[in-house]
């Protein structure tokens, strides 16, 4: 977590509890011009949420242990911090009304291509 | 008077025959069948003659007047006055001599007379003297006889022209009076003629018309027949009916003189009825005497001297002889013999018409019998109309036995009643169908059912005359029932097996059993607990019927729980009298429950869930319907393991597609940063996207568990990857095509969108590309698809031919190689073609 640059570039926070898809993920913000806050569990999200407030985008798998998790965190950003963006991605097919508005849901695996525009749009 | 003593004939030899002259006309046989014909010989003394002689005696003056009328033989006197004897023979006749005068004869002095001189009452007592006679002359101008006047003195002078011409007047007033007598006894005999007549008629009706009620009682007819004939013909003595037997004739029924001999037989050659019958002619004997066909000995015992003999028939053949006879010689006439044949005839028609109704009577009761012992039912129906004329109802006129039992009614009661009386609810086409055949006289083949009666019927109605027809019928009640729980498994079959939810499969199950059964309400419920409660599904009722979907506690409804905890089915068919159900049948009546069957689904040999029908009203469940029912529940059961099955695999499929994916993401993701130190980044991407496509491919076929893929589906899933699908034009039938087919075609298109998108018409705005693919018929059908590009910069060949890309689209679909690469100046055209059957998935 870099925060030595000053010139403070958008701050996304990525919550996948899969070491090797964080890598992905990480790479996928950073060519977005974004600072990724990584984190690895709901909960260290939340606490995170909780303590700082220059995270503009939360870009979280919505695969994660406990099979609803994901979403979960993702309905209560929307209910908490209103104006986060949210990213997510899934493996498994999704039902467009239970995502919450302005929330963009991309699949697996990856298109490098529409997740970094999808960031540059949030980020901008 | 002496003049009532009545002389008979030939018994008064007061006068020996003196052969002395006899004048010729006296013999002369006109005249005495003149004198015949007045049938007046040796009959009484009438007042009538006796005043004529009384009065010529004292007109002439003499002592003895005489009527005499000459015979043959003698002179008879049928009226005197003054002479004792009534007649006498032709010797002392003066009157004979009369016969040949045309006038008055007078003999001055007999004794002086040689005609008379020696006559015996001239010469003797009682010495007569003189002697006037008148001719009796008939109108024919015969002379038969002589009113005379007689005295004991001669007298010369005669009698005075006074005298003569009383004597003449009184003569014809003789005539008169026996003209006279002789029409009245002519009137007379006439009566006795009309009277014999009608005592025949009378008799030969009483006879026919006993006849007509002893209906084939061949003893009783014959003894009408014999009584009666004798009773019309008098002269008959004794009467006998003799049946023939072989070659022999035996008494049957005698009467009168015959009645002893009941029985008795004679052979045909010894009588005059076995000649009448083997003649076969009616036979009048006078005299049984001279009669050659009869045997003497029996004239004496049977008392026979005269009879008539008549055949008596039946159909052609000689039944046997009607007989009459007397012990008289000649007492029968003709006209008897005429009337004897009359009874014969009534009676050959009498057997006749006997035989003909014994047979319709035994023709009746074949057929009764076989009406009432037939198996199908039968009945006679009257059709009802109103005041218009059109049938609104018929009555049953008659039912066999067998149409109580197929309807479960008593025949009795329904003769005479309306059939919407009899049985309550009746479908109308029971009435209108027979009405039609009443009107149009067709007849119909049925198969229907009285829904009342819960019974199908299979027959035929057919008119009768009139208003009336007729059905035969059977009950199918269980063939119908067999072939609709048949194909309501047949239904229930494809229901289940096109449906993918077990909440539709027991929905339809449910309404198809409650139609099958004709039941009130079916439902399947899922079992809780040990027993204890069930999950009622929505269900189908029958209308007006409630729904009973939801939960409900077993024992709010009585001791169920028992065969359903070991699994076996409950079936009651009386609520209120079920040992299970009859202490409070309250609950099950107030949702409509009559009577009930709970039928288990079982899972692993334990009850899960069960089948529920309910009627209305109490039923006997057949053991055909239970199995019926055992059969949907086991059928429901495979269908809902299949079910369950499916979506289990669906849940497999799913499970994997989505680990897949991950998996991918992975590999990207390993890619992507073993490869972070790589600064073009391009080649990256490009298998990043590679991958991307591959997976595109993939989530179209877990659409159909891998097994096959829709190609246009396949299509647009990579394609939209790569740019709006409104750069794309897709032309083709949508062919299901095998998994490796679509991963393949997958992987094309990519490259060839990818390469469009970095060189041809997708790197242009308003460059498009037109995709079309057909099938070509021939020895190996084939798939030909079109990659057409336009609207894009102009293309040349790309010079490096080693890249991944290029490699895979040279390998075409599914590796054939056949892959045709134009580079136009309008946009690439590129041609592939593969085996139908390479690609191609035969879905079922």
């Amino acid at each position: 977590m870099g925060q030595s640059s000053p010139p403070a570039l958008p701050r996304v926070l990525i919550v996948e509890d899969d070491p090797i898809l964080m890598i992905a993920l990480v790479e996928f913000v950073e060519n977005s011009g974004c600072e990724p806050v990584e984190a690895s569990t709901i909960v260290e999200a939340i606490q995170i949420l909780e303590t700082r407030t220059d995270i503009r985008t939360v870009f979280t798998d919505l695969d994660m242990r406990g099979s609803t998790a994901g979403m979960e965190l993702a309905l209560l950003i929307r209910d908490r911090w209103p104006p986060i963006e949210l990213l997510m991605i899934s493996s498994r097919p999704w039902d467009e009304a239970q995502i919450p508005s302005r929330g963009v849901v991309l699949g697996k695996p990856f298109d490098r291509r529409k997740i970094e525009a999808t960031l540059r749009r949030f980020a901008a | 008077m002496t003049g009532f003593v009545v002389c008979a004939k030939g018994t008064n030899n007061l006068y020996p025959m003196v052969s002395s002259s006899v004048p010729p006309l006296v013999l002369d046989p006109q005249r005495l069948a003149a004198l015949d014909g007045f049938d007046i010989l040796d009959t009484p003394a009438e007042e009538g003659f006796d005043d004529l002689v009384n009065l010529a005696a004292l007109a002439c003056g003499v002592p003895v007047a005489l009527v005499s009328l000459v015979d043959r033989d003698r002179q008879w006197f049928k009226a005197r006055v003054g002479f004792p004897p009534c007649e006498t023979d032709l010797n002392s006749s003066v009157c004979k001599f009369v016969l040949a005068e045309p006038d008055i004869l007078q003999v001055p002095d007999l004794l002086a007379d040689p005609r008379t001189a020696a006559n015996p009452l001239v010469t003797g007592e009682p010495f007569i003297r003189f002697y006037a006679g008148a001719p009796l002359r008939t109108q024919d101008g015969i002379t038969i006889g002589s009113l005379c006047v007689i005295d004991q003195q001669p007298r010369p002078e005669g009698l005075t022209p006074a005298q003569q011409d009383a004597l003449r007047r009184a003569a014809r007033q003789v005539m008169t009076q026996l003209d006279m007598r002789r029409a009245i006894q002519q009137r007379d005999a006439l009566r006795v003629d009309e009277t014999g007549a009608f005592r025949a008629r009378e008799a030969l009706r009483d006879t026919q018309a006993a006849l007509a009620i002893v209906d084939g009682d061949l003893p009783a007819a014959l003894r009408h027949v014999v009584t009666g004939a004798m009773r019309a013909i008098p002269a008959a003595e004794g009467g006998v009916v003799e049946l023939l037997d072989g070659a022999q004739l035996v008494y049957h029924t005698p009467a009168g003189t015959l009645a002893p001999h009941a029985g008795l037989r004679l052979s045909l050659t010894d009588s005059l009825a076995g000649h009448c019958a083997t003649t076969r002619t009616p036979q009048r004997m006078d005299d049984a005497l001279t009669n050659p066909h009869v045997r003497r000995d029996l004239c004496d015992q049977l008392k026979l001297r005269s009879a008539i003999a008549v055949p008596v028939l039946r159909g052609d053949t000689v039944l046997g002889v009607l007989k009459l006879q007397s012990s008289q010689v000649a007492a029968f006439t003709d006209a008897d013999l005429a009337l004897l044949g009359l009874f014969a005839g009534a009676t050959t028609a009498s057997l006749a018409e006997s035989e003909a109704r014994a047979q319709t009577r035994s023709q009746a009761i074949y057929w009764r019998g076989l009406f009432d012992r037939l198996s199908e039912g039968f009945m006679i129906g009257e059709v009802v109309r109103d005041t218009a004329g059109q049938i609104t109802d018929w009555q049953f006129v008659e039912v066999n036995p067998a149409w109580g039992t197929l309807l479960g009614l008593e025949p009795a009661t329904a003769i005479g009643r309306s059939v919407r009386d009899v049985i309550p609810g009746v479908e109308e086409e029971w009435i209108s169908e027979f009405a039609q055949v009443v009107e149009t006289g067709e007849a119909i083949t049925f198969v229907r059912e009285v829904q009342t009666l819960r019974r199908w019927y299979e027959g035929r109605a057919f008119k009768l005359d009139g208003d009336r027809f007729g059905t035969i019928f059977l009950d199918v009640t269980q063939r119908v029932g067999a072939e609709l729980r048949r194909n309501a498994l047949l239904q229930l079959g494809d229901g289940l097996r096109d449906l993918t939810t077990t909440a539709d499969m027991t929905r339809a199950a449910a309404e198809i059993v409650g139609r099958t059964l004709g039941a009130t309400r079916a439902g399947f419920g899922r079992i809780i607990g040990d027993v204890e409660e069930i999950d009622v599904e929505p269900d189908w009722t029958a209308p007006g019927q409630v729904s009973i979907a939801g939960r409900h506690r077993f024992d709010a409804y009585g001791d169920l729980r028992t065969p359903l905890r070991q699994g076996e089915p409950l079936a009651i068919n009386d609520v209120t009298t079920d040992p299970r159900t009859a202490a409070d049948p309250a609950a099950l009546q107030a949702i409509g429950v009559g009577a009930l069957v709970n039928m288990p689904v079982r899972e692993r040999g334990r009850a899960v869930a069960m089948f529920i029908v309910h009627d209305v009203h109490p039923r006997v469940w057949t053991a055909e319907e239970l199995g019926f029912l055992r059969n949907v529940a086991d059928r429901l059961e495979a269908g809902v393991a299949r079910v369950r099955a499916e979506e289990l695999q669906g849940v497999l499929n799913h499970e994997l597609a989505h680990r897949l994916k991950n998996t991918l993401a992975i590999v990207q993701s390993i890619a992507s940063s073993t490869l972070r130190n790589v600064t073009e980044r391009e080649p990256v991407e490009a298998f990043e996207r590679r991958v991307l496509a591959l997976s595109r491919a993939h989530d179209v076929l877990m659409h159909k568990s891998w097994t096959a893929a829709k190609m246009r589906h396949v299509m647009e899933s990579v394609l939209a990857m790569q740019a709006d699908m409104d750069r794309f034009a897709l032309d083709g039938p949508d062919l299901d095509i095998s998994p490796q087919a679509a991963l393949s075609l997958s992987l094309l298109l990519h490259e060839l969108a990818t390469n469009a998108l970095k060189y041809g018409a997708l790197s242009a705005r308003t460059g498009k590309v037109r995709i079309a693919w057909r099938t070509e018929e021939g020895k190996a059908p084939t798939l030909v698809l079109d990659w057409s590009e336009s609207g894009g910069p102009a293309v040349t060949p790309p010079s490096n031919r080693g890249g991944f890309g290029s490699k895979l689209i040279r390998m075409g679909l599914v590796g054939t190689r056949v892959a045709d690469l134009r580079y136009d100046p309008v946009g690439l055209q590129a041609e592939f073609r593969a085996p139908l059957a390479d690609v191609q998935v035969q879905v079922h």
